[in-house]
């Protein structure tokens, strides 16, 4: 498969998408500019470095934010924060070779993951702990719009 | 009856865009029964709001993927035999009356429907029959479409909510108009995808698109969107005159329609503005 074709069976086909009801977190990405968002939930299995088992997301946002979702959440399931903290670190590092609408795309989903693991650390402390929002600093305007 | 309603929406969704892939009469066919589904899931919907119960568009994927339409109409009769087995959870019986003896008729036609291959629409090919498109034509038109389809399905399901729940005779004109004009799109947008061979359902819609507070904000977010629409549609008709006089004219054609859109949703802002 080229990239290409990777990347419409994506748009064809999202993986994750959804809702998880029984949640153990949920993380918020957000795009103050705009308004679009993305959820990220996880069913997590209590270890010392705990277990991504089970994760979904849901987006108001565009296509690409959709890839970018369905890329990550492929990529978080079945693995341990730790792991799962390098992959969000990963991400938001490889956002400067992305035009300034995808960047705000892909960390707005990364920060969604972020979201959700450090919900579900504030969760350990405090049961009643409802949800963590992180907002994008990408400037998501294109650059013809800025002129 | 959530679970009814839910299963409703997926077997609407499922009897449109299997009447995308159809090349046949099939297609009228299934749009005519998408139409009756779509009736139901307004049915049960105004029995939730009449009954005080709060509901959602919550819904699982709609898996599409075959390579022969009668394995999407098994599918579809799968789908309203569970639909059957859900009725008595609806207290209305005139509902589910009316339900009953169309679903039955459904499901006898859809059972003489001829078969037809329809693998062409999934390959992910990207090639639109007699159209040389460039590269950055076809992922334009290909971007495009997955936001469109997406964006016409949730302004159906939008106009929807606040049709159904307003009485507003005024408001409520306007919101059918929007609704009927999203559903031409969705199928022009629908058929396009299944001539290029990504064909997908759009994703299921989150809450608060459609339970939002402020219907002038949303109203004037719609216009900032339909004039963004616009903008796409110039793009596209520009990025595919050199090879498809027809492509051009049909996105002109729809950039004007959007005219129409936002005209609509001034007419409602004024109106809201007013009282």
């Amino acid at each position: 498969m080229t990239a290409d074709e990777i990347l419409v069976e994506h748009m064809m086909n999202p993986q994750n998408y959804g809702k998880i009801e029984d949640a153990d977190a949920t993380g918020m990405g957000k795009n103050p500019q705009n308004g679009e968002k993305v959820a990220i939930y996880l069913k997590v299995e209590a270890e010392d470095d705990p277990l991504i088992t089970d994760i979904a997301f849901q987006a108001i946002g565009c296509t690409t934010t959709v890839v970018a979702g369905s890329i990550v959440t492929s990529e978080a399931k079945n693995i341990h924060f730790t792991r799962a903290e390098e992959l969000v670190s990963t991400t938001l590092g490889m956002l400067e070779n992305q035009s300034p609408e995808d960047a705000a795309c892909t960390e707005m989903v990364a920060l969604a993951l972020k979201a959700a693991l450090d919900t579900y650390r504030e969760k350990q402390k405090d049961p009643e702990f409802t949800m963590l929002s992180y907002h994008i600093q990408t400037d998501c305007t294109p650059k013809e719009e800025e002129a | 009856m959530k679970k009814l309603f839910a299963e409703v929406h997926e077997a609407w969704l499922a009897t449109q865009f299997s009447g995308f892939m159809a090349q046949t009469q099939n297609r009228q066919t299934l749009y005519e029964f998408s139409n009756i589904l779509f009736k139901h899931l307004t049915w049960l919907e105004n029995d939730f709001i009449k009954n005080k119960i709060s509901y959602t568009y919550d819904i699982n994927q709609v898996p599409i993927r075959v390579e022969k339409l009668s394995v999407m109409v098994h599918n579809i009769i799968g789908r309203i035999e569970a639909i059957e087995a859900q009725l008595s959870t609806c207290n209305d019986e005139d509902i589910t009356f009316r339900m009953q003896s169309d679903l039955s008729y459904i499901k006898s036609a859809l059972s003489k429907m001829e078969d037809e291959e329809v693998a062409s629409c999934f390959d992910g090919k990207r090639v639109y029959p007699n159209v040389a498109l460039t590269d950055e034509a076809r992922d334009a038109l290909t971007i495009f479409l997955f936001e469109e389809s997406y964006k016409e399905y949730e302004l159906i399901m939008v106009y929807n909510y606040s049709k159904a729940n307003s009485d507003n005779a005024f408001l409520n004109r306007i919101f059918q108009i929007l609704i009927d004009e999203s559903f031409f799109h969705l199928r022009s947008f629908g058929q396009m995808m299944a001539e290029m061979g990504i064909l997908a359902v759009p994703r299921s819609l989150m809450e608060e698109i459609y339970k939002f507070d402020d219907l002038e904000q949303f109203l004037k977010d719609g216009i900032q969107e339909e004039i963004g629409a616009k903008e796409e549609c110039k793009k596209l008709a520009a990025a595919v005159s050199d090879s498809s006089e027809h492509f051009a004219d049909f996105f002109t054609f729809i950039n004007n329609q959007e005219n129409y859109h936002i005209a609509l949703m001034e007419e409602a802002l004024a109106y809201l503005n007013r009282t």
